[in-house]
């Protein structure tokens, strides 16, 4: 394939992937009657930036109060991810105990379950505690995920030995080696699974949906999902919903793309 | 190493602002009561549970209702949502349930104690009620909802299209398809019943002389007529005349406003905005006979109040239902007629309510009386759920309806067997 | 790597006999350390995950229709039930044809941009950003633009306007199953959502390939293109391949918003989650029924997973380096 022939396939691909992007903000700036009209208006004139204002005013949905709601959930449930996931995985790769690997299948276990199919029972469980319609509600119980647990201990069995060794020299225990030469030599890593983290976090769907019953505990995915079935569509203003819970990982994206793929390359997701 | 070097990030701050992120989270959490406890009166606090109805005002009225009560703090759960049943039945089982919350009358709500008994707050006013909704509520002689409105489902046309296509208002499903046919030019489709028809399932087994269940609740619907009802609906889903795909369903006027079909099966409570948009040039009809042998038929949907027998403040719900929904006449009247059009279970507000009383309500309410079937609280929602399959399974798929309503039949003996032995 | 471990498992870990001082008591012992590390971790996996299941387990025993707290034990009728009930075995087969679809597509799509990216002398960072920032959007986002403007089935949906130009009628493309166009919809949306992400993967994978197998295999005559594709860059792939092909199938097996979101009271394209929600969280409210659903479910994913890693070895390699 010739170098043309490479930026032509390369380009038709990207016209396609960049169609629904197109329409998502063609349909955010245009009036209702633009977009149900009889003529599908390819670049509308007169862009409707007011149809901002108009989204965070409507009185129905508190659309400013679920986008806070995300990004509560998703900073807390990065945050507590990391922390929870990386030490387990670390003692499982680095800390000789005698039980470590039964214990190893009691994580793995956990991967051959999807956590929707016992979202029921943990439904039930959560409101038990109280905790519907709250943020712990909506972070705390997704903090255990086993497959990041895997992974943490996947990328620290690759870890070089010899730097934590050198940290127990210095007379540091599991403890200080861990967070003064363990964690500072393994940022990238951290950096990408932080990103995957908030992208998944931001995204979720059916845990919110349930946990979260008063609107006012709405994420914006839900809300997203509630403009589909609402009663009254009115398009421009889901549209512009729709692009304003983007932009914020777009920005994220952006901003660490060449980090995710770093942290991908470095520990390379070994199978 | 990388490039991304620790160098410019000093590791320390980077785990300052991450306790700090964790540490607000925390807080965040704990103010994270979201927007409980609105209402204004003292007293215990009250939890009251609706569907978004699309009219504008509706939130505001229901919110302004409780707002004036002054026995209880009354806060609102209006959920925006089409899967405003599951929502409702998965929070009944938590400690958030609502003390008070608006469905329609399902008999499996009583048998598994979910609903308390409101005989002593209905029973005194049982004679200004549309005996029907008294029936339709009505268990082993206990009254179990408040109705607030009933809803009566039709089709809505403009009689100038008719007109120019030289049809007539149809009172068979023959018609109605012929109708559709002449009705639908370029990119106007002749009808529309709803994107996946499960608004249409009850006027169809009405209209064939058939019902639901029948008074010994004992499956009514399988009979032959109704399976000529659907092989003649599944005619109508492949001619190319029925509007597929719509962004709204068809409780909502849009389709039809929008200029996408000719006919709309609506409610009643959509009227306001059909004029509106028409003026004039609006007529309604009932669902044509699906037989010959048939007749036209109306679903009088609505929606009452329950109380949560589990919840923890029965007593006050109770109080709070009975001082909006039995004495609050006026209320009841702004709720039925100032937004949407709803008719008024309640005689002697229906008697008052003048917005009805003349041109296009009227005539609802004329097919509403004449042609109106009311729910069967032994027909539950599982049940409902098979007959929505019946749909899916011989109109939108290509299956036999012999095959179709036998499977019904499954999941609804399996039903009837639970709820009544 | 399991050898020096092996060797730390035997022998204390300061036996290099270093001068620092070893740390006794709490801080130095192992136990201590490991549950220190592991134990918030393993109290809430117990708690939120292997409590919920045990729940699960126990309800599918029982009716629980409406409760969560049944007390009518029914032995195995919900199992009998579930395995007699036609939608629940056919979301079997629905999710069967999906995952045979989508990961093999997601597959070859993600492989393709990945090797297309790769060889881009200028704008390289430009089209990766681009096939990549689709990973960004939620599939409730995504569900939302396909079912309300590229695939509505109205006029003014772009898909219906495109063949409208060429005389084609609209169509309902949610709507109706035969043809069912419907996976046309899911499978779109779901190959723009994910095969960015998996395309970095390959991405990284490809760049650790090392140049000089292909300037040997070019001294050894072999055209650069599908010969050393072939016989260089797809064998240098299999790790990453198979965590690919093993990450697709997890995510198949969770597809649950998009279905949920696109189609509306159907009786088909219903994945097994979509149904045992409806079954159990929908207007049924059967617990006992859907719980069985689940464990039958979460068996048939053990068996699954359990034969996958006997044959592709999964989860093992890092003990046999």
């Amino acid at each position: 394939m010739g170098n043309t022939g490479l930026y032509i396939a390369t380009g038709v691909a990207a016209f396609f992937f960049l169609i629904p992007f197109y329409v998502l903000l063609r349909n955010a700036l245009s009036t209702d009657p633009q977009i149900t009209g009889e003529h599908w208006e390819f670049f509308p004139t007169n862009l409707q930036w007011g149809n901002v204002k108009e989204l965070f005013d409507d009185p129905q949905v508190d659309f400013a109060q679920s986008l806070w709601n995300s990004t509560v959930v998703a900073v807390a449930m990065t945050v507590g991810i990391l922390l929870v996931c990386s030490l387990a995985g670390y003692a499982l790769a680095r800390i000789p105990y005698k039980h470590a690997n039964k214990i190893f299948y009691v994580v793995l276990g956990t991967l051959m379950v999807p956590t929707s199919v016992t979202f029921v029972p943990s439904f039930v469980l959560v409101s038990s505690l109280g905790w519907v319609d709250t943020y712990r509600g909506l972070i705390i119980p997704g903090l255990f995920s086993g497959f990041t647990c895997f992974l943490f201990r996947q990328y620290f069995l690759g870890f070089p030995k010899e730097l934590e060794e050198a940290a127990r020299v210095d007379g540091l225990g599991y403890w200080g080696a861990y967070w003064r030469v363990v964690v500072p030599n393994s940022l990238n890593f951290f950096a990408a699974i932080a990103t995957i983290t908030f992208i998944n976090a931001w995204n979720a769907f059916l845990w919110p949906l349930v946990i979260g019953q008063d609107p006012g505990a709405w994420t914006v995915q839900v809300v997203l999902s509630s403009y589909m079935t609402n009663q009254t569509v009115v398009f421009h203003t889901i549209f512009m919903a729709t692009a304003i819970s983007i932009l914020p990982l777009l920005f994220v994206f952006l901003f660490l793309q060449r980090w995710l793929v770093q942290g991908i390359a470095q520990t390379g997701i070994k199978g | 190493m990388s490039a991304l070097s620790n160098d410019n990030w000093s590791r320390r701050s980077i785990f300052r602002a991450a306790a700090g992120m964790a540490a607000a989270g925390t807080l965040a959490a704990c103010g994270g009561n979201n927007g409980r406890g609105g209402g204004s009166g003292s007293g215990p606090q009250l939890n009251q549970m609706f569907h978004a109805y699309g009219e504008a005002g509706t939130e505001q009225a229901i919110k302004r209702y409780a707002a004036a009560y002054k026995d209880a703090s009354v806060n609102t759960q209006w959920i925006t949502s089409a899967d405003f049943e599951s929502k409702l039945f998965a929070t009944l089982l938590t400690k958030n349930a609502p003390d008070l919350f608006e469905f329609h009358p399902q008999i499996q709500m009583v048998k598994s104690g979910q609903v308390a008994d409101l005989s002593d707050i209905v029973n005194p006013v049982k004679d200004d009620f549309n005996p029907a909704d008294i029936t339709s509520h009505t268990v082993d002689g206990k009254i179990y909802g408040v109705r607030m409105i009933d809803d009566p489902q039709f089709f809505f046309y403009r009689p100038s299209l008719f007109k120019k296509a030289g049809v007539k208002v149809p009172e068979t499903l023959d018609e109605l398809i012929e109708a559709a046919a002449k009705l639908t030019t370029g990119k106007v489709k002749g009808l529309y019943v709803g994107n996946d028809l499960h608004a249409i399932v009850n006027p169809l087994i009405w209209s064939a002389g058939a019902d639901t269940l029948n008074a010994k609740n004992e499956i009514a619907y399988h009979t032959p007529e109704v399976v000529e009802g659907l092989k003649k609906m599944r005619k109508l889903f492949t001619s190319g005349d029925l509007l597929l795909g719509a962004p709204t369903d068809y409780w909502d006027p849009s389709s039809l406003v929008q200029g996408l079909c000719a006919i709309q099966f609506c409610g009643m409570w959509a009227m306001p905005v059909f004029q509106k948009a028409f003026g004039d040039d609006l007529g309604i009809f009932p669902f044509p006979k699906t037989v010959d042998s048939g007749k036209q038929s109306v679903y009088n949907g609505g929606w009452s109040m329950f109380v949560n027998a589990k919840g923890k403040n029965v007593d006050a719900a109770k109080e709070y239902v009975k001082w909006l929904w039995i004495d609050q006449k006026k209320y009841q009247e702004d709720w039925a007629t100032s937004y949407g059009f709803h008719i008024p279970p309640r005689k002697s507000i229906a008697a008052t309510a003048t917005k009805l009383k003349s041109g296009l309500p009227a005539e609802g309410v004329k097919l509403f009386n004449e042609f109106g079937h009311f729910d069967n609280i032994g027909w539950t929602q599982a049940m409902i759920q098979a007959s929505w399959d019946v749909m899916a399974n011989c109109v939108r798929k290509s299956g036999d309806p012999e095959k179709a309503l036998d499977e019904c039949d499954k999941t609804v003996n399996r039903e009837l067997k639970k709820l009544f032995g | 790597m399991s050898t020096t471990t092996k060797l730390d498992l035997a022998s204390p870990a300061p036996a290099k006999a270093s001068p620092a001082k070893p740390r006794r008591g709490l801080w130095g012992s192992r136990t201590f350390n490991f549950w220190l590390f592991a134990a918030p971790f393993l109290i809430g996996l117990i708690v939120f995950i292997y409590v919920p299941i045990g729940w699960s387990i126990y309800l599918s025993f029982f009716d629980a229709r409406f409760t969560v707290t049944p007390d009518k034990f029914i032995g195995l009728e919900n199992y009998t039930y579930m395995l007699t009930d036609p939608k629940f075995v056919g979301s079997l087969g629905t999710f069967t044809v999906f995952a045979a679809f989508i990961v093999p597509t997601t597959w070859a799509l993600s492989l393709s941009l990945a090797l297309l990216v790769n060889r881009l002398k200028f704008m390289r960072a430009f089209f990766r950003s681009v096939f990549f920032l689709p990973t960004a959007c939620s599939y409730v986002a995504a569900s939302l633009i396909w079912k309300m403007s590229l695939f509505s089935g109205v006029r003014f949906g772009l898909a219906n306007t495109v063949i409208g130009w060429f005389g084609i009628d609209n169509i309902a493309w949610l709507i109706s199953p035969n043809p069912p166009w419907y996976w046309l919809v899911i499978v779109t949306a779901r190959l723009w959502l994910q095969s960015g992400f998996y395309m970095i993967l390959f991405i990284a994978a490809l760049q650790n390939i090392p140049e000089e197998l292909y300037e040997a295999a070019a001294i050894d005559g072999a055209k650069r293109g599908w010969q050393t594709f072939r016989h260089i860059t797809l064998p240098q792939l299999r790790a990453t391949s198979t965590a690919v092909v093993l990450l697709l199938l997890i995510a198949a097996y969770q597809a649950f918003d998009e279905f949920f979101n696109l189609l509306d009271k159907t009786t088909w394209g219903r994945p097994p989650l979509v149904e045992l929600y409806y079954t159990a969280l929908g207007t049924e409210q059967d617990y006992g029924a859907g719980s069985a659903g689940a464990v039958i479910l979460t068996v048939l994913i053990i068996i699954v997973t359990l034969l996958q890693g006997k044959i592709l070895g999964f989860g093992r390699g890092d003990e046999s380096k």
